[in-house]
């Protein structure tokens, strides 16, 4: 066994051991793939273009695409990725800003807190919030008390209670991503603004806001499309009167066991996030390149 | 910080960012707390005092049994996925060979790609191809999902290592195994503690793949809560949620006692 050579060969002309090794080593993981990942992928994507008599058809794309009940589900869908990405974005940036420039040893496990929730189960998050938002619940009455309401409101089985809940389940993300690029950016910059005149707020927005935007802008992209395909918050707290193309997907597959249409709904979803992802990564791509 | 905590920009960040950390740990907070009140139903604020509840969370079997399979497939997924995704990483990094890159991809691309959607995908594959049921297909599903983080921290490691280690053992006659534990594995040890407690709770807490795949009977712990609420608010289920949630907290605690005192 001292014959070690070959495996430490620099050159890239291998030697039959040496492509043996690499074989070994990569086909558990390739396999794994091949089997559980690409072909079902596949599958699934052939299965939405599939009519009953096995011939290719995009009647089903075109039922989604021209149905009014889809459409309002997409159209749901779309404005509770943008208002969970809004949430995140109003308490995500001060946060993160806070958190990015104390000074105190306090920092480290105000940051600790905040990643804490992302390690407890989506699940469990949701069902805190269906006690939360239950009709009678706290929130109901803290409204009443705060006279935003005179009655009692149902905040469960709609789309505001699925917001409010989902945007906490994201909000750890947008804070991480954001507290990266508040680290990054010196706080000289900003008293140099100063310096020259600006008041604190404008030093913040035209400076740090400025160079964060990128940053900003790759964590709303996750958030947006984390939100659009969550499963867990929108089934518990939103229920089925205010159905999303997430639990749609699910109830197609496990109820109607329609699984063609089901393929074709996450097929939509699916394109949705890859555009996204393509987006996200042009822009992590061009921020490296900038700097 | 360039402006003062007591200027109107201050008093507003604080604001936002207090409200930021209310809502962040209330929802998690009423978990824990609301099964303490002495009320047949579950409210929250608690009225009363009891930890009946928490007590009988311990006593049911049907929910330790789900503790348990949740265990065994978290530990499973987490050695399995460390396991791969070392290896691949290894060849990725230290062997030149055309293909590598998209090979890397590949690995990388199920972080992108919703849970949701791979479990519509192996619902209807499975039940088409004829393989046996069980809880291995779970694993398998879990195990890619988990690989990509395994590789993602590992990746980098190893391309810094410096390979003049590891030829230094070797021309000490180690054997390149043996190489690769006494050298290479030290080295790596940390990313790959975090890689492997990723996955474990990564799969312990995933409850979509697991909702799609499960065999009946043999349900893991977030499904069991998951199936359990949707039915009603028991304050049973509450308190097995919020022990689920003292377990992370004293985990995370220990982890991060532990790794700071490795790294020291």
């Amino acid at each position: 066994m001292t014959t070690a050579a070959p495996v430490l060969n620099e050159n890239p002309s291998r030697g039959r051991s040496t492509s043996l090794v690499v074989v070994l080593l990569l086909a558990p993981c390739v396999l794994l793939y091949a089997i559980f990942f690409v072909w079902p992928q596949i599958a699934l994507l052939m299965l939405g273009f599939r009519a009953p008599d096995g011939s290719f058809t995009l009647d089903l794309y075109t039922k989604f695409l021209t149905d009014g009940y889809y459409l309002r589900l997409l159209w749901r869908t779309m404005v509770m990725g943008v208002a969970t990405t809004a949430i995140t974005i109003l308490f995500g940036v001060p946060l993160a800003y806070l958190l990015a420039r104390m000074r105190s040893r306090w920092a480290l496990f105000l940051l600790v807190m905040t990643t804490f929730p992302l390690l407890v189960s989506a699940v469990v998050r949701s069902f805190g919030w269906m006690v939360l938002l239950y009709r009678n619940g706290f929130v109901s009455d803290l409204m009443q008390w705060l006279y935003l309401t005179d009655a009692p409101t149902q905040l469960m089985y709609t789309l505001p209670g699925t917001i409010i809940a989902l945007a906490q389940v994201l909000l750890p993300i947008m804070v991480l991503s954001l507290y990266a690029v508040f680290r990054s950016i010196s706080p000289d910059l900003e008293l140099a603004a100063m310096s020259l005149g600006a008041s604190p707020a404008v030093a913040l927005w035209l400076v740090t806001m400025k160079l964060a935007k990128g940053g900003l802008f790759s964590g709303s992209l996750l958030v947006f499309s984390m939100a659009i395909s969550s499963f867990a918050t929108p089934s518990l707290v939103g229920g089925p009167r205010a159905a999303v193309m997430a639990t749609s997907i699910h109830d197609l597959t496990m109820t109607v066991l329609d699984w063609n249409f089901a393929a074709v709904q996450a097929t939509i979803l699916l394109v949705t996030v890859l555009i996204l992802a393509v987006i996200y990564g042009r822009l992590l791509n061009g921020s490296a390149a900038a700097r | 910080m360039t402006f003062r905590l007591l200027s109107p920009l201050g008093i507003t960040f604080l604001t936002l960012a207090t409200l930021a950390m209310i809502y962040l740990l209330a929802p998690i907070a009423v978990v824990v707390v609301s099964p303490l009140g002495d009320t047949g139903y579950l409210a929250f604020p608690p009225q009363g005092f009891t930890l009946r509840w928490y007590a009988a969370a311990f006593d049911d079997g049907r929910y330790l049994t789900a503790f348990f399979l949740s265990l065994r497939l978290a530990a499973l997924t987490a050695i399995i996925s460390s396991v791969l995704g070392i290896c691949a990483a290894y060849a990725i990094t230290r062997y030149k060979f055309p293909g590598a890159r998209a090979l890397e991809s590949l690995f990388l691309s199920p972080l992108i790609l919703p849970t949701l959607v791979m479990a519509v995908a192996l619902t209807a594959y499975f039940s088409r191809s004829g393989m046996p049921t069980g809880t291995w297909r779970l694993v398998a599903a879990h195990s890619i999902v988990c690989i990509p983080y395994v590789i993602r921290i590992v990746l980098p490691l190893l391309q810094r290592f410096d390979r003049s280690l590891e030829e230094a053992a070797l021309s000490l006659g180690a054997t390149p195994i043996g190489s690769f534990f006494l050298v290479l594995v030290p080295v790596i040890r940390p990313a790959l503690v975090s890689g492997a407690a990723m996955a474990f709770i990564t799969s312990f807490d995933e409850v979509v793949l697991a909702l799609f795949l499960s065999v009946p009977g043999q349900t893991t712990l977030p499904v069991m809560i998951y199936s359990s609420v949707q039915l009603g608010f028991e304050p049973l289920v509450a308190a097995v949620a919020g022990l689920l949630v003292c377990l992370t907290g004293i985990i995370m605690v220990l982890f991060h006692f532990f790794g700071l005192r490795t790294r020291g």
